[in-house]
């Protein structure tokens, strides 16, 4: 039986890829993050808060992050645990074992996930969320982690820096949210 | 109109979906008080006025609300996690 031929498996990016998608207008970049692993994380009933990677959880709204891993909010004992260029491992399980006790459940796959940043600083970020969903972009600062909703798509808003801005959304509809986003973004910038 | 979220802050309505009156919460037995049930069913209040009113966080944290809510209005008098009431109304008993 002659030997089946081997096709080369290359793994696509939400947006369909081989290499994440990025553009760039004026001061503002916006780029698809690949490589960004989740996991959720929710407390049981009676167990005490974990620390996972000497992290400590954040409260209501916040986000937290050090060394590429990161911890925010999602709900009241809920948190969405997220690693830099981790996305091909199983983080879900790595968690588990940072977080005994808790219900971890497997989430890269399920988002798409997209990283602003400004070169200037927090002004055209501000600007731009003003812009992309309704929120006060004063009280949501560096630090802070929020659902809402962004073109009748539900997303979670995270400020990790002052002039970042990174935006978590359905993986199925990655390519309008890339569409909202990048339209914004060009709008914006000077 | 904005729904001051207890954990959260100000939020739009818009992220919300309503359910209804909070009396909702208290469903009697429906085998040991069928009357009671059906009344909690079928009856509901449409007050004219101050009314408590279940709001679902459904683009935000997923948490349950209860507003109390003036329906001419519209001003906002009061909101609760509708866990902490449920919560608090079980402890009591």
């Amino acid at each position: 039986m002659p030997e089946a031929a081997v096709q080369p498996l290359l793994a696509l990016t939400a947006l369909g890829g081989a290499t994440p998608r990025k553009a760039v207008h004026g001061v503002l970049t916006l780029e698809e993050n690949p490589g960004l692993a989740l996991a959720s994380l929710a407390l049981r009933r009676g167990t005490s808060r974990p620390t996972p990677f000497g992290i400590p959880l954040p409260d209501a709204g916040g986000w937290t992050g050090r060394d590429g891993v990161s911890i925010f909010w999602t709900a009241p004992d809920q948190w969405l645990v997220a690693a830099e260029a981790r996305a091909d491992s199983d983080f879900a399980a790595t968690v588990a074992a940072e977080a005994p006790g808790c219900s971890v459940t497997e989430q890269t796959d399920g988002f798409a996930a997209f990283e602003i940043t400004a070169s200037t600083g927090e002004a055209p970020i501000l600007s731009l969320m003003a812009k992309l969903v309704n929120l006060d972009p004063r009280r949501y600062g560096p630090g802070t982690a929020t659902r809402t909703g962004l073109e009748h798509m539900s997303v979670f808003v995270i400020r990790p820096a002052p002039g970042r801005l990174s935006v978590l959304g359905m993986r199925s509809a990655a390519g309008s949210l890339w569409h909202a986003l990048e339209t914004a973004v060009a709008r914006i910038a000077p | 109109m904005l729904i001051p979220h207890p954990l959260l802050g100000l939020r739009d309505a818009q992220e919300f979906t309503y359910l209804g009156d909070a009396a909702l919460l208290n469903r009697p037995d429906g085998l040991t008080a069928p009357e009671a049930f059906n009344d909690y069913v079928y009856l509901r209040d449409n007050p004219a006025g101050v009314h408590r009113e279940l709001w679902f966080h459904e683009q935000g944290d997923r948490s349950w609300l209860i507003v109390t809510r003036n329906t001419l209005t519209h001003d906002i008098l009061g909101v609760e996690l509708a866990r902490d009431v449920a919560l608090g109304a079980k402890g009591a008993k």
